[in-house]
């Protein structure tokens, strides 16, 4: 007997299909979801992160046949082959790296065991200069030409090792992009000038706009507060272009994100992410906000942002929000890699330790089933292909439930693995939010039918795209 | 009155080469930090 082959690809002896009929056989799968809109509808196919809004009252005669179908019909390999290089065929291009495992503050939700922060290893600079060097040797060989890898120096708190840290941004300026994420207590004058004068993009972490709250997760181990130390960093890095600000989203401080929102607008910050706090560790999850309470505080700050760029034409896109919006219209230009499945721990970036030993993403630092092995004593690749790391890369939202028949599953990624496997008991397991991330997709699908969702988005952020998909049907 | 009715369906879609996409939510690498 022959064997038929679908529009997949699929040879199906057994069950013939040519997939004419939507939902059905080889038929494209297309969910429709309530958006919360009051004229639109969204209809998703899951495997392809395609979406389209129909208006609902076309939404019966579209489903019968006509020019979406058929326009989706066309791209709907394409698209396929887009999300499955997306999803597993790119190589590591970043590292976060820890020159230290001390820090001079005891957040209430750091993933870095408290032990480590107080009294570990600092990396030497001739070491750090070393492990430089040895990454750029792996990504000469794995790095398309043209790419610059990225390092960014993470912790705990890398200032605490400023000299080295310096010492490898002078040693390979322009030949990696630096960044760094600092509390940022000892970004003095000095450490200014040098980061701005070498172009490395610089994040700073705030939770909220007053010392009354912002100082209740973040402060030093003798318990006391260092709002006043951002807010002068803040002061000095005004008119640089490549700062950021994070906010952790905790029940703290969820009922402040619009304040917070506000004066980091009225502080020219140029982007800012509100991650919603990561529960890898027990302490983290005493702060946890819950799902639905978490959505609705975290999207009215981002109405606030809107507001704020129709008030004064400057923009505040919230990055990870903006995230999830571009993961919707344009899922290859996504700038982030923790809302796609798999996440990019171990794929896209991986974490170093001072002691050269490495981890599919800084979470699971502290977490010593997830070493794939050492920087130097260890060949690169054979680390990057580890069972601890492929743990991580082999998390698919394909089996997770309830992700596995979710529309949104290639929008929200069902993060994270290191929360799913601390906190959920495996990486089968979702992670620490769902419904937080069905109400940004709600939110963002929503904006989409306004027209609204350019003001979100960072300036710029189709450079280098094109259109694959246009259709506006009157 | 004369009223403008709204599309039937909107859909786009747009795509890049992906080969440098590589951060986790921690810090954005602004692309103007070369």
């Amino acid at each position: 007997m022959m064997s038929s082959l679908s529009q997949a690809g699929r040879v199906d002896a057994a069950a013939p299909s040519r997939g004419r009929f939507v939902n059905s056989g080889h038929g494209p799968s297309l969910h429709v979801i309530d958006i919360g809109h009051a004229d639109y509808t969204a209809v998703i196919d899951p495997d392809t992160a395609f979406w389209s809004l129909v208006r609902k009252d076309q939404l019966a005669s579209t489903f019968a046949g006509g020019s979406l179908l058929k326009a989706y019909r066309e791209k709907a390999q394409t698209f396929a082959e887009e999300m499955h290089t997306l999803r597993f065929g790119l190589k590591p291009s970043a590292v976060y790296f820890n020159p230290t495992e001390r820090c001079n503050l005891d957040c209430t939700y750091c993933y870095i065991p408290g032990a480590m922060r107080r009294g570990g290893e600092h990396m030497s600079a001739e070491r750090l200069l070393d492990a430089l060097a040895r990454l750029k040797a792996h990504f000469d060989a794995t790095v398309p030409e043209g790419l610059k890898p990225q390092i960014v120096f993470h912790g705990a708190e890398p200032m605490l090792n400023r000299d080295a840290v310096f010492a490898g941004i002078e040693a390979f300026d322009g030949q990696f992009r630096f960044g760094i994420q600092t509390n940022a207590t000892l970004l003095d004058e000095s450490a200014v000038e040098f980061l701005t004068a070498h172009n490395v993009a610089i994040g700073l972490s705030l939770d909220a706009a007053t010392p009354a709250i912002a100082n209740r997760t973040r402060k030093n181990w003798a318990g006391d507060g260092i709002f006043k130390h951002v807010i002068a960093a803040m002061e000095r890095l005004r008119g640089y272009d490549a700062w950021s600000v994070i906010g952790t989203v905790t029940k703290v401080n969820l009922r402040h994100l619009v304040p917070l929102v506000e004066f980091l607008h009225g502080h020219e910050v140029p982007t800012t992410l509100l991650n919603v706090v990561r529960c890898t560790l027990p302490g983290a999850r005493e702060v946890k906000p819950d799902d639905a309470e978490a959505a609705k505080y975290f999207l009215k700050a981002l109405d606030r942002t809107y507001e704020l760029y129709q008030e004064t034409g400057r923009k505040l896109p919230v990055a990870n929000f903006a995230n999830i919006l571009l993961a919707i219209i344009a899922p290859s230009a996504r700038r982030l890699m923790c809302d796609i499945s798999p996440c990019g721990g171990g794929r896209c970036f991986f974490a170093l330790a001072p002691s050269g030993d490495c981890f599919p993403c800084s979470e699971f630092i502290g977490l010593e089933a997830f070493n794939g092995g050492n920087l130097f004593r260890d060949d690169l690749a054979a680390v990057l292909d580890s069972a601890p790391f492929r743990a991580v890369t082999g998390r698919r939202v394909e089996d997770i439930e309830p992700c596995s028949h979710c529309a949104i599953r290639h929008f929200c990624g069902s993060p994270c693995p290191a929360e799913a496997h601390e906190m959920n008991g495996g990486m089968d397991q979702v992670g620490a939010f769902c419904e937080f991330y069905e109400e940004q997709v709600r939110y963002a699908l929503r904006l989409i039918a306004d027209g609204r969702h350019e003001a979100f988005l960072w300036d710029g952020w189709d450079a280098g795209t094109e259109t694959t998909f246009d259709l506006l049907l009157s | 009155m004369k009223t403008t009715k709204k599309p039937a369906v909107i859909a786009f879609r747009r795509a890049c080469q992906a080969t440098g996409t590589g951060l986790s939510h921690y810090i954005l690498v602004d692309g103007k930090a070369k």
